[in-house]
């Protein structure tokens, strides 16, 4: 019998809010955060949507840390201390060896990345920054969450893109099956609202010019958001035995790779990623009430998605609810996942399937029951999130009641 | 009474420093400081292209030989001094 892993805090950090209640609260209402980006200098940028963070929370790290952090590590540390807050556990010296942290990254530190080339390259500065590795490095949310709380056991960086939080997670939860630890914090996070990396995502000719409409049939594209989410995993024995609030149990994870295009998703490879997922977890397809969907917006994920939904769950395609959360967060590519996380345990604790919000029109390509602008009541026993990404790289996530 | 230089030293240290600390002099260990380490070491750094001087250290060895405030003062002295 494996160890059941079991979620006991939740924190996150988007432009919907900046913990995980604000968050939640903005999904249910189905408000987006999406809007005109004004925190930085975007310089020649044609789209000017995204979904920022417009202003911290009072987060109380020293500035000797803060110092050696890029923004997509400070997002983490922030989301990691309110799950860890919540879950009521601290890193104790008995046992900070049976606890640790994997963190899900799409892209890297960014901000390092931009000051350097512009200083060097327009202002003639003839030296890089000193933490400019440190900072740059996709490890080193991993690496500063486990400094910032204390945490000794496992502890690394997860990237596959679009799909790196729910990789990062399920490799969480494989530290906590396979008796590495106890107790593990997982999520991811990114910070993409830079000119470099919009630069990027300009010339894919991906993004939307004016909001993230998923299964809309006048849907343009994706938008891209920051922010991180985490949870604090731990074994069911470990929670139980300390009395702990579970709040969600991640009762199976589900993985596949297209093996086909670099940019262009398959239907045969998310549908691969759902079956071993309802597989891992033991669940029948008529047992999932939502689904969380990687719906980006963009034309070919959504009307993939859907195929693919409908070959997994057949009949009771219709009968899910599903939606995505990315209308109202945006795509904060390495957060994604765990931002979904939130939605799913949510959903379950409360019987109430967040919205996909800005949905103007029916698209006969993408015709599930998607949630359309307002949240639904029903009783949620289970649910999916879905993450797919570029490269193919496929993972599913499971959650249930505890 | 401190110098023109050691003044304009801890100037540049301050602005990285946590403000409201402690006030800084030569005395003050680097460690005492509130700063990264590697922070500390950009703070060096910065000193050459103030003063045109070469400071030839790599960061470790800037850690293992400097102690205080002063000792940073007296480096970069030293090397004003090689250098005219």
């Amino acid at each position: 019998m494996r160890n059941r892993v079991v979620i006991t805090g939740l924190g996150g950090i988007c432009g919907l809010g900046t913990d995980a209640a604000a968050i939640w609260s903005a999904m249910r209402a189905g408000r987006s955060a999406i809007g005109e980006m004004t925190n930085s200098n975007l310089h020649q940028i044609k789209v000017k949507t995204g979904c920022e963070i417009k202003a911290l929370p009072d987060h109380g790290i020293p500035h000797k840390q803060i110092v050696s952090m890029d923004r997509f590590s400070l997002l983490a540390v922030i989301a990691a201390r309110e799950a860890m807050r919540q879950s009521g556990l601290v890193a104790g010296d008995a046992e900070t060896y049976r606890m640790g942290a994997v963190i899900g990254v799409g892209i890297c530190g960014w901000e390092a990345i931009e000051e350097n080339y512009r200083a060097i390259l327009l202002e003639g500065r003839n030296r890089a920054g000193i933490f400019t590795v440190p900072k740059v490095m996709p490890g080193a949310p991993a690496g500063q969450v486990s400094m910032d709380l204390g945490l000794r056991g496992p502890v690394f960086g997860v990237t596959s893109a679009c799909s790196s939080a729910n990789h990062a997670i399920a490799s969480a939860v494989d530290q906590i099956r396979l008796g590495r630890a106890d107790v593990m914090v997982a999520g991811g996070t990114d910070a993409p609202l830079a000119w470099g990396i919009l630069k990027g995502w300009e010339a894919l000719r991906v993004l939307a010019p004016d909001t993230c409409r998923p299964f809309s049939a006048d849907r343009q594209g994706l938008v891209l958001g920051e922010g991180a989410g985490m949870a604090v995993l731990e074994s069911y024995e470990h929670a139980t035995a300390r009395g702990a609030v579970i709040l969600g149990e991640i009762a199976g994870v589900g993985f596949s790779g297209d093996a086909s295009d670099i940019v262009a998703p398959t239907i045969e490879g998310p549908e691969a990623a759902m079956r071993a997922c309802l597989a891992d977890a033991g669940f029948n397809p008529g047992d999932v009430d939502y689904l969380n969907a990687h719906g980006t917006g963009t034309k070919a994920n959504d009307q993939i998605e859907t195929a693919a939904i409908k070959r997994v769950f057949a009949d009771h395609a219709k009968k899910l609810s599903v939606s995505s959360t990315k209308s109202m967060h945006a795509h904060c590519l390495g957060a994604s996942g765990a931002l979904e996380m939130i939605a799913c345990v949510m959903a379950i604790r409360e019987g109430i399937v967040p919205p996909t919000a800005n949905y103007r029109e029916p698209d006969p390509d993408c015709d599930l029951d998607v949630t359309p602008n307002v949240a639904r009541e029903r009783p949620v026993r289970t649910a999916l999130s879905n993450a797919f990404a570029f490269g193919g790289t496929n993972a599913v996530l499971a959650f249930k009641a505890v | 009474m401190a110098d023109e230089l050691t003044t304009d030293i801890i100037t540049k240290i301050k602005a990285h420093a946590e403000p409201g600390g402690e006030e800084i002099t030569s005395a003050t260990e680097l460690t005492a400081l509130g700063i990264h380490s590697l922070e500390l070491t950009e703070i060096i750094f910065d000193l050459e292209e103030d003063y045109g001087i070469e400071i030839e250290m790599n960061t470790v060895d800037a850690w293992a030989n400097l102690k205080n405030v002063g000792d940073i003062v007296e480096a970069v002295r030293a090397l004003i001094a090689k250098k005219a």
